[in-house]
Parts: C-alpha cells; sequence; structure tokens
C-alpha cells in the first residue's frame, strides 16, 4: 500500500500539467467521488468545520486498514455550492484512507501550491482550504487520544 | 413605494434563457457569471456566460485593491465586453459576487449594468439548463474611467464620516455586529483583531433584503426595512460595510438601484481593515452606540 506521500505526488502529477479550468474540472471529479459521512453523523456539531463558510462536517476516524494496522479515514458532507471544498476534502480522503496518523501529519500546507490550485483559486481561498488540512490534522490528533 | 426605483436594473431568469437560446439577437448583450466558489461555473453556467472571479479577476495579487484601470480594461476585452455592452451579472450566494462585480464594474465607469434577479439558485429551481462549454467570446474594445469614488469609501474618509455623525450601515452576521464572533480560527486573512462595529453603525444584515429563492425582496419590503425601520434617508450620504466589502456591494446595490438612494458609498476595507488597524473606535453590544440597552436600538441612533 502506498504512503500519503507517494499518493500525494501522483495526485500532484495529475495536476501538473492542467490548465486552470481543467485543474477546477479535475476537482470536480474527485467531489463526486466524496466518501459520505454515515446516516445520523451529518451535521453534528463536532464535526463542523467552523473555519468555512458554507456548512463543512468531517469525521476523522481511526481505524484497522485492509492490513490490520490502525489508519486514518476520512468521510465528509459538504454543501452541494461548494464543489471546490468537496473536491478538496475528497483529494485527502483518497491520499489519507488506511495510512497511519504519521503520516497524514506530515502533510503540510505547500500542498495547495503543489496542486497548482493557490493561482487558479486567490489566496482568501487557498487560506480557506489550508485551514481544512490543519482541521484534519486537529482530528488526527484527536482520534490517537482516544 | 410600489415599484424598485430602477426597474431595468434587474433582469429575469426568463429574459437571459431567451438571450442564451438566441445569442445572435443579442449581439451586445454579455452574461457573466461571478461565484463564491469557482468549481459552480465549471461545473454548469448559463450557456454563453462568461465568468469573472472577484479574487483572481478583479483584485490586485499584490496590492490590497482593485485591479488597476488598464488591467480592468483588458479584462473587459477578454470577455467579449465593449464600453456599449450591456453587462448581465449573476451568480450563487443570492448574487454577492455578482453585485461585487457589478459595482466594481460601475468604479470603472461601465454605463449598462444588470443582475439577473435570482441567480443561480433561481435558474436551477427553475430547471433551466446549464452548459460546460467554453466560451471564448470575441473580442471587445474597451476605455475605461478612472475610479468614480463617489461609490467607494477608503478608511479615512469613514472615519470622518463617523465622527460626523452620518449614517453608517453594517450588514454583516448579528453576532460580527456584537462582537461576539471575532475572527474564525485558522482563518487568519479573513479574521480582525477586534470584534464589534463601528460606533453609530446601525445593523441591517444584507440576508434581510433577499427571497429564499435569492431573489430580491419587493420594493414595498425594502422601504420598510431600510427607511422605514433602518430610519435610513435616501438624499444623506450613507456608507455600508461588512467584512470584506462584497455582502455591502449587494447591500449597495439595493439601495442604490431599488431604492433610489443618490450617495452610498460601499466601504470596502471593511471590518477586515478596520477591525485590525490602530485607534478605530469600535463600540460592541447589540446597539449602534454599543450602549447596554436602548429602546430604539431597531432605529439606530444616527
Amino acid at each position: 500500500m502506498s504512503t500519503v506521500a507517494e499518493r500525494l505526488d501522483e495526485i500532484v502529477d495529475d495536476f501538473a500539467d492542467l490548465d486552470g479550468r481543467e485543474k477546477l474540472e479535475m476537482l470536480l471529479e474527485y467531489a463526486a467521488m466524496l466518501p459520505p459521512l454515515p446516516p445520523g453523523h451529518a451535521g453534528l456539531d463536532e464535526n463542523r468545520v467552523h473555519e468555512c463558510q458554507s456548512p463543512v462536517f468531517i469525521q476523522v476516524e481511526l481505524r484497522p486498514s485492509e492490513d490490520g494496522q490502525p489508519g486514518i479515514y476520512l468521510q465528509a458532507e459538504v454543501a452541494e455550492e461548494a464543489p471546490t471544498v468537496r473536491g478538496f476534502v475528497a483529494v485527502l480522503a483518497k491520499a489519507f484512507a488506511g495510512r497511519p496518523a504519521d503520516e497524514v501529519l506530515a502533510v503540510n500546507d505547500t500542498l495547495l501550491d503543489r496542486l497548482g490550485l493557490s493561482e487558479v483559486l486567490g489566496m482568501l481561498r487557498t487560506r480557506g482550504l489550508r485551514a481544512i488540512i490543519e482541521y484534519v490534522k486537529r482530528g488526527v490528533v484527536r482520534s490517537l487520544a482516544h | 413605494m410600489a415599484s424598485y426605483a430602477n426597474e431595468d436594473v434587474l433582469v429575469s431568469t426568463e429574459w437571459v434563457a431567451s438571450v442564451a437560446a438566441n445569442p445572435e439577437a443579442h449581439p451586445n448583450v454579455r452574461i457573466v457569471e461571478s461565484d463564491e466558489d469557482r468549481a459552480l461555473y465549471t461545473q454548469g453556467h448559463v450557456p454563453g456566460a462568461v465568468e469573472i472571479d472577484w479574487q483572481v479577476d478583479l483584485q490586485d495579487a499584490t496590492w490590497r485593491d482593485y485591479i488597476d484601470r488598464a488591467a480592468f480594461e483588458d479584462l473587459c476585452r477578454r470577455k467579449g465586453i465593449s464600453n456599449d455592452t450591456t453587462v448581465v451579472f449573476y451568480g450563487d450566494k443570492s448574487n454577492w459576487w455578482a453585485c461585487y462585480a457589478f459595482w466594481t464594474f460601475k468604479l470603472y465607469g461601465h454605463a449598462d449594468c444588470r443582475i439577473m434577479n435570482g441567480g443561480r439558485k433561481k435558474w436551477a429551481l427553475e430547471g433551466r439548463p446549464w452548459s460546460t462549454d467554453r466560451v471564448d467570446p470575441p473580442q471587445g474594445t474597451y476605455t475605461a474611467t478612472e475610479q468614480d469614488m463617489s461609490i467607494r469609501a477608503l478608511r479615512d474618509e469613514v472615519l470622518k464620516h463617523q465622527k460626523a455623525g452620518k449614517p453608517l450601515v453594517d450588514v454583516r452576521s448579528p453576532e460580527e455586529y456584537s462582537g461576539e464572533r471575532l475572527h474564525m480560527p485558522d482563518y487568519p486573512n479573513e479574521g480582525s483583531l477586534r470584534g464589534g462595529h463601528i460606533p453609530g453603525a446601525i445593523s441591517i444584515p444584507w440576508p434581510l433584503s433577499v427571497n429564499e429563492d435569492g431573489t430580491f425582496k419587493s420594493a414595498k419590503d425594502l422601504e420598510k426595512l431600510y427607511v422605514k425601520e433602518g430610519k435610513l434617508r435616501r438624499r444623506a450620504a450613507t456608507v455600508a460595510y461588512c467584512r470584506i466589502g462584497e455582502r455591502s456591494s449587494l447591500t449597495w446595490f439595493v439601495l442604490t438601484y431599488l431604492l433610489g438612494f443618490s450617495n452610498v458609498k460601499n466601504y470596502d476595507g471593511s471590518w477586515l481593515e478596520w477591525g485590525n488597524a490602530v485607534r478605530m473606535p469600535i463600540v460592541k453590544g447589540t446597539t449602534p452606540d454599543g450602549s447596554p440597552t436602548a429602546p430604539d436600538a431597531a432605529s439606530g441612533s444616527v
């Protein structure tokens, strides 16, 4: 199973040669694959990402992965009106799925520059997505404490 | 007031659909989408509409300001807009960003700007078609004016305005107005070091201007909200502000074009500037002057 860093490198490669419009199209493809929250977990304040203006709920879970080791899994509910956020959370969900917490905690916020999203989205939106990375990392730390 | 002061400034989704279906018959109309989330345009837009993004297209990436005149002219040419083009704006979030783009176009003197009443939401509710086609309009020819500062207020001017006790409208949420919500954690670019509002500013949150379907409230309801209850006066110099000047451009639009106010400015620096700058007067609480209780809180003390 590839590491978070390897998976992110692959995703960065996928985005690399795309123009701005195509990057957004790629993000929309990811948005369609966002793993949904289990029933009853949508709308729970403990999962709400308050940094986002549109309703965004992310659950960070630590559970045994395919190889039996504890791995991080993201499930989320993101408003239809915020496809950029949906897509970005889906990118993270795919990159993190089943990997150990330390690999997720090692991800830094240069990811958005590497994906080339900073210039497509502008500074304020990029800050919003960075906040999501930080939110997920806090969730990882919390899940380890449990 | 039975009808809007400028009836023509709003166009219906139906009219835009007829333009989109037959663009050759409307060579002088350009439909422009402006959204909070750019990917919405990519996901689907009104057929033939171009996108103008508030962050990437309208704001300067280095200075905290709008793009300069030359860049604005270049933007218009690329988007197929000439000086005599009828530009119809629409977008998500009840047309926040459409109003923001509208305001920026007025800042550079564009004559004929309209808003599609209801924006993306109404278009979707009515089941109208979305297109994912790339739109590449023929180049426009464009000469802009210098910025029209009669619709834009900068910080020092707002400070003078405040000291003179002139009307200010804070259009943010009640929690932002009272100072309860200081800033959003890990959102430093949109947060402020201080919470509260500009002393004397009355609170009229922007969503009160729009209906569930994204359209503007009726002239009668808007008149009640801003003039009867808010005690704002049509001829008085009035400044609207929010957090970064986007929601207040919607209120500026409502006051200027729907209610016919003659002298409204948008303070685009808004709370992000005021709440971070040194020695700006601020009060907390739910009343304009920050007093703990005020029987005339709703009417404001301006």
